[in-house]
């Protein structure tokens, strides 16, 4: 084995199962990996500095930009840190749909991890009936918002619009049948809420689906059991949050241990693996996307018993209604200098985290008092996930790289800013 | 013990894998979940923030006073509004010009316009064809207003109490 | 004031919001708070206008009072405790926001104050979020207050700011309240616009958008705008500026405070004229003549083509054969490039004064004319003799400042030509013939002197002549003799004076005998620059004399040269012999001329025109009557292909091989001249020197006159906005009824007026005061451009 020497290769930033623009350095020898190095910052867009520029509201759509997968979890870190720093709650429906929403994303976000790790690892088919599922709710979202991803729906003191009463339709077409068309709007009758709850009462057997093709799947094992071991200290140890500690063993989840919004009232459990190992993390996530199913039925339940404002009544902060700016004078004005100048928060610092889907997003920032923020940083999860990457891969081989890539559930969006 | 076997069995006869077999073959036969799109086309809600439009009131005046509230809030600094007095002494733009690819499509400039003029519609299937068609003027942001206006109105109407 | 408060007897200690603070006895409460930097809202209080009281916003808490007391007009009284974001305090502030937009209508999409609105900003920070009035608003018609003002009345909430500035700072009472409560409306009083010539300052005093800039209209919103510090281009009393400016216009122009000069106020020449920045006639690229015809070529072209003119009119009639004028509101750093070059090829003819008729004392004038009086005390005179000129007209802030003195009692006399407009009480206006005007001074200056043979200076009693102003000398002399704190300002109709050096002399006797200061007002907005920057054929640049001074404005249009280069001003209307610039300029072989705009003579007599940076397009430095020198940056790239000049001056310093014209930026310019300066020592006294002739009074009529308020200088004269003011729209020229009598001329009627050969078409303007044999006919205007002295025979018929 003398003449076996050490190569240097690099993987990506343009490769497929690089999630992105990640670029490894591997130090290998023979198909052994010594020593993975991530480069990182292909994808900076100084999202924290551009923020500094710009009135607070200004920077929430860019939150959506961050973790391009999870995208109101990063709006929700944001806007609580604000929230924090201006003193407001907001009204408990605000907190309602925000959870609703989390969990939403938090499905959407597993299952476009299922899907990429799935297809990583050799898995085309889960790809196809993730992205199925993930299409419902792309439409949740877009029904909200008005868009299927960067939604920019949470603001500071509540949430810009109530849920919409109906749902949009399917139009009839020269390839529908009228049954075919009844069919297809069969869930899309009622309101918003009734389209996440048909969603919810289905979805269970969609999970079963993917659990039936992976879960005792013997490549899925060999590809995933043993990878990437991680001990619950040395999790702790590196920084790790969301499913890559708790799949270490360590039970720690932003929405039972420092309950936001209205986690404390809702009823939902905090799966943890036993090993540490890629494994482990797909169960855990799975079990994730279930857990949030149930948390999503206790919102639906909740907020379609509980009408009301979704919005702080405080014309200083938030804009009053299109109704109101037309009408009066106070609120024209309040209406112009929100849109021009937005609101100054109070001197000071606060920190807010939520349990977003890959861990915990947090954010930070600096008030001087001013319109804009003095400084903001953003704590993402995936950045010491990846800082992890070679203690992870080292002793193993080339292909179990993609494996890693793919438990730690890379998305360059946040990771590089 | 029987558990050993039991594993045994299971794994000799791929017990798990014809499982996923059976799955995926019932969905060979299941119906579609595709459409046939373009010519189909998926359920789009009224909220949807696609293309910019300027709108006019049914009188055919144009709505746009050149306040300029959606050029300060937009993030992106998409917008470019020059204006000056029109010979009747009102305010107007004299330009009004969104860069297609700043747009972040966050939807601030419809939500601060006081007089509904700058609106983002359903249409998300446009392309350019050469360097600076990105820049989408007043006159082509009026007249996609005026083609869409009927459907603009409706989802307006339909999202008001939202709003 | 300060020194005042430095007075424990004279201070009292009240308690704001549990702080302790110190407040000059007597002052108001606003005025302890804004000084604590504790901020009490407010609409109609301004520290510069009176009390009003009328807003009832700045209403705060007083311990013990029955009721919230307005900050603006409750004196403060020792151990007074005073909570302004008390819960009292705030409901009442609320309240009266409340009543304040009741009457609002919702225009803030359309107003122009959007973003800058002192209501917006106080409803944000005091009012409620939403209204509960939902019944009619009123309606208010609109005021046409000129072609500089707009207006909206509607949006007025009736803190009569703009009412008192015009009452108590402009003097011209135009605006006032009418009708109560729901009825009053501001308004003018008789159907008239606005004439003050500082109107311009009701637009920055207004909260609402009720006022707002004409010219600026709609044009851009107050964020998107940058700003940056200027300085005033049109008098030499250096006001300060901010330039508001957007994609490389300037979109406004509004005043920095400068307490020591300008307060916060500034003239509307100094606001407006931005316009003419952009006016139809700005000069966009290089232009040569070739065969009578103009092309427009690249710089390289130009500057290689006006680089060969000067080379060969230097090599084929020698140095002196070249002459160079630049304007007096050029910048120091032109002006010392200009001067660098025009010396650099051996020519020594090259002077920025060309509105001078009298060049006889340069050598012994100090280092740059200057006022020995700093603006900020002319505030505390009490008797001014204001000798040849109108300060409202040249000088609005000086006649501003001039004003607040009267105010406290001053007496200010006038002695000029024809008597002026002046909006303040004045001690007396002395109408005198140009050629009297030396007889009076000399003989105040004798009044003086009764009795002091041994001060009695040679020469200065023939000055008298036959013709002894007797009375009114003796006034003068016993009015500022008995004065306390007495000035002259001699005005530019003494620069023009073609006896000018003659009235300086006596002025500083007239001065020394009265204990008075001499502030001598001097033309544009940089003489002094140019006679520290070398740009006067007399001194280099420092200050320092030179052995052969060369020819001056005066006489490089009487003795005509081969080439001229000229900078920046419109010799037809800008010298002081039109007429003999003109035909100079026309008989030269070849004339090079940097200007900004495209003047209507230029195309005739220019063989090569460069484009350069007006105001705001070009960094520098002015230094003002006071000495101060002053800086400001370059805000806007010169429109289409202009350059800065200095760049100009360096390119063409370099292509003439002229040593040193190496700079990066124009900061390296200002030093070095700085450094050639040192400090800068304001002196005006000058030593007498024995008149050389007695010119006898001529017999015919006489032209005077000085520049227009609005003609004074290319960039006003195409300011369109004010050129629509009433201001700019005097008769051209002006005499007194016994004279049109004789000349059986009306009132707006069209007379020719000639001097020499030419002669022009102008409108007359009848008006008592005009002295005996005068024609009154200020400079600038389009009849004067083209005609003789500013001050020189004249004939005037009926045309």
């Amino acid at each position: 084995m003398g003449d076996i020497r050490s190569y240097t290769m690099n993987f990506g930033p343009q490769h497929p199962a690089a999630h992105g623009v990640l670029r490894l350095v591997l130090e290998m020898e023979g198909e052994v990996i010594r020593r993975a190095d991530p480069h990182v910052g292909l994808l900076h867009r100084a999202t924290e500095k551009l923020a500094e520029s710009k009135p607070y509201n200004q920077s929430i759509g860019y939150m959506d930009r961050l973790d391009y997968v999870s995208m109101m979890c990063n709006e929700h870190g944001y806007v609580l840190a604000i929230e924090k720093l201006l003193g407001v709650t907001p009204p408990r429906r605000a907190r309602y749909i925000r959870v609703l929403f989390d969990e939403i994303t938090r499905i959407l976000n597993h299952l476009m991890w299922l899907g990429a790790h799935g297809l990583d690892v050799g898995a085309m088919t889960v790809f196809l009936y993730c992205f199925r599922e993930r299409e419902d709710l792309m439409d949740c979202y877009e029904a909200v918002s008005g868009a299927r991803m960067h939604a920019t729906y949470y603001r500071p003191g509540g949430v810009y619009r109530d849920l919409p009463a109906q749902m949009p339709r399917y139009e009839p077409s020269p390839y529908r049948s009228d049954a075919d068309l009844e069919r297809l709007n069969a869930a899309r009758q009622g309101s918003l809420l009734d389209f996440i709850e048909e969603f919810t009462e289905r979805f269970p057997a969609c999970v079963d689906e993917y659990e039936t093709l992976l879960t005792d799947n013997r490549i899925w094992k060999q590809r995933l059991v043993g990878i990437g071991t991680v001990t619950p200290e040395r999790a702790l140890e590196l920084g790790f949050t969301g499913p890559m500690l708790r799949g270490s063993g360590v039970e720690w989840d932003l929405r039972k241990s420092q309950p936001y919004e209205v986690y404390d009232e809702l009823d939902f459990d905090i799966p943890v693996g036993s090993n540490g190992d890629c494994y482990d993390r797909y169960l855990v996530r799975v079990e994730e996307m279930r857990q949030s199913n149930r948390i999503i039925r206790q919102c639906v339940e909740w907020l379609r018993n509980n009408p009301g404002p979704v919005m702080i009544d405080d014309h200083k902060i938030v804009p009053p209604t299109r109704e109101e700016m037309k009408d009066d004078m106070e609120s024209l004005i309040h209406h112009f200098k929100l849109f021009t100048e937005g609101y100054c928060v109070p001197e000071g610092e606060a920190y807010a985290a939520v349990e977003a889907p890959k861990g915990e997003f947090g954010c930070y920032i600096v008030s001087d008092g001013a319109n804009k923020p003095y400084r903001l940083k953003v704590r993402a999860p995936g950045f010491a996930h990846l800082a992890a990457m070679d203690e992870m891969a080292r002793g193993h081989m080339l292909a179990d790289v993609v494996a890693l890539i793919g438990t730690q559930d890379i998305v360059f969006g946040e990771i590089d800013r | 013990m029987s558990s050993a076997v039991n594993e045994f069995i299971r794994s000799f006869f791929l017990v798990e894998l014809l499982k996923g077999l059976r799955l995926t073959g019932r969905n060979l036969f299941k119906r579609k979940v595709t459409i046939q799109y373009p010519e189909e086309k998926a359920p789009q809600s009224p909220r949807f923030r696609g293309l910019h439009a300027l709108r006019r009131y049914p009188n055919g005046e144009e709505r746009c006073i050149a306040c300029k509230l959606c050029e300060a809030v937009c993030p992106a600094l998409a917008i470019t509004i020059e204006s000056e007095p029109r010979e009747d002494g009102q305010r107007r733009t004299t330009r009004y010009d969104i860069d297609l690819f700043k747009c972040i499509y966050c939807g601030f400039c419809e939500e601060s316009c006081p007089v509904d003029s700058i609106v983002e519609t359903r249409i998300h299937e446009y392309h350019m064809e050469a360097r600076g068609e990105n820049i989408i003027t007043k006159q082509a942001l009026l007249a996609i207003g005026d083609k869409y206006e009927q459907q603009l109105a409706r989802d307006r109407a339909m999202d008001a109490p939202y709003r | 004031m300060n020194a005042k408060v430095d007075n424990a007897t004279d201070t009292v200690t009240i308690e704001v919001d549990g702080v302790e603070i110190q407040a000059r006895k007597g002052a108001m409460l606003i005025e302890a708070t804004d000084n604590a930097d504790i901020h009490v809202p407010r609409f109609c209080y301004h520290r510069k206008l009176s009390i009003a009281a009328n807003c009832r916003m700045c209403l705060v808490d007083v311990e013990k009072a029955p009721k919230p007391l307005p900050a603006c007009a409750t004196p403060v009284a020792d151990g007074m405790k005073v909570r302004t974001r008390s819960e009292r305090a705030l409901k009442a502030q609320k309240g009266v926001m409340e009543f304040l937009l009741i009457n609002h209508p919702l225009d803030c999409p359309i107003c122009d104050q959007g973003g800058e609105c002192e209501l917006q900003d106080l409803a944000m920070g005091y009012g409620r979020g939403v209204s509960r009035f939902s019944e009619r608003k009123r309606v208010v018609r609109d005021e046409n207050l000129g072609p500089l003002i707009a207006t909206e009345m509607t949006r007025c909430i009736h803190c009569t700011r703009c009412v008192r500035f015009l009452d108590e700072v402009a003097g011209q009472p135009e605006l006032g309240g009418m009708g109560r409560g729901e009825h009053m409306t501001i308004s003018t009083y008789v159907e008239r616009g606005v004439s003050s010539e500082m109107s311009g300052n009701i637009i920055d005093l207004c909260p609402v958008g009720a006022l707002t800039s004409k010219p600026f209209r709609f044009s851009a919103r107050a964020w998107e705008m940058l700003s940056h510090p200027a300085v005033s281009p049109h008098d030499c009393t250096g006001s300060n500026l901010q330039i508001h400016h957007l994609n490389g216009r300037v979109k406004r122009v509004v005043p920095r405070e400068q307490e020591e000069i300008n307060e916060c106020w500034i003239a509307d020449r100094d606001r407006f004229s931005y316009q003419g920045l952009y006016s139809g006639d700005r000069l966009t690229a290089p232009m040569v003549k070739r065969d009578g015809e103009w092309h427009e070529v690249d710089w390289e072209t130009a500057l290689g083509e006006a680089a060969e003119c000067l080379r060969n009119t230097v090599r084929e009639h020698g140095p002196d054969a070249l002459g160079a004028l630049i304007s007096p509101s050029a910048t120091v750093e032109e002006m010392y490039l200009l001067g660098r070059l025009v010396r650099g090829l051996g020519s020594r003819n090259i002077d920025a004064r060309i509105r001078t008729g009298d060049f006889s004392d340069q050598i012994a004038r100090p280092p740059f004319p200057a006022s020995g009086l700093p603006l900020a005390d002319i505030d505390r005179l009490d008797t001014v003799l204001v000798f040849g000129g109108n300060p409202r007209n040249d000088h609005p802030i000086i006649n501003h400042r001039l004003r607040k003195a009267t105010l406290n009692g001053a007496r200010i006399h006038f002695v000029d030509p024809c008597s002026h407009d002046i909006n303040y009480p004045v001690a007396g206006q002395y109408p005198t013939h140009p050629d009297d005007m030396v007889a009076l001074l000399a003989a105040v200056a004798e009044s003086l002197l009764e009795g002091d043979d041994a001060g009695f200076p040679d020469g200065l009693r023939e000055l008298i002549g036959e013709t002894p102003a007797g009375g009114l000398a003796g006034k003068l002399a016993a009015a500022l003799a008995e004065s306390d704190n007495p000035a002259i300002l001699l005005g530019p109709m003494v620069e023009a004076h073609p006896r000018g050096a003659v009235l300086r002399s006596i002025a500083q006797i007239i001065a020394r005998k009265a204990r008075a200061r001499v502030a001598i007002l001097t033309d544009g907005a940089n003489t002094a620059g140019a006679w520290l920057a070398g740009a006067v054929p007399h001194r280099e640049a420092g200050g320092g004399a030179v052995d052969r001074p060369g020819l001056d404005a005066r006489a490089m249009m009487e003795q005509p040269l081969r080439a001229y280069l000229l900078h920046a001003l419109e010799p037809e209307q800008d010298c002081w012999d039109a007429a003999a610039a003109r035909a100079a300029l026309e008989q030269a072989d070849s004339v090079v001329v940097m200007t900004t705009f495209l003047g209507e003579g230029m195309q005739r007599y220019a063989d090569v025109l460069l484009p350069v940076g007006g105001f705001g397009e070009t960094s520098g430095s002015f230094v003002s009557v006071e000495g101060r020198w002053q800086s400001f940056p370059g805000v806007a790239p010169p429109q289409g292909q202009g350059r800065p000049a200095w760049k100009v001056l360096r390119v063409l310093g370099n292509l003439l091989e002229v040593d040193g014209f190496d700079y990066h930026a124009s900061d390296e310019i200002t030093d070095e001249v700085r450094g050639l300066c040192g400090e800068l020592q304001v002196q005006t006294e000058q030593p007498w020197q024995v008149p050389e002739y007695l010119r006898t009074q001529g017999q015919g009529l006489v032209r005077a006159g000085t520049a227009g308020i609005y003609a004074g200088d290319p960039l006003v004269r195409r300011a369109e906005a004010l050129q629509a003011t009433p201001l700019a729209r005097e008769p051209d020229v002006i005499i007194g009824p016994g004279l049109a009598r004789e000349l059986e001329l009306q009132d707006g009627s069209v007379a020719e007026v000639r001097q020499g050969d030419v002669a022009a078409r102008a409108v007359v303007g009848i008006r008592e005061g005009v002295a005996e044999g005068v024609v009154w006919m200020p400079s600038g205007s389009a009849a004067a451009a083209g005609l003789g002295p500013l001050i020189g025979p004249v004939t005037l018929t009926r045309a």
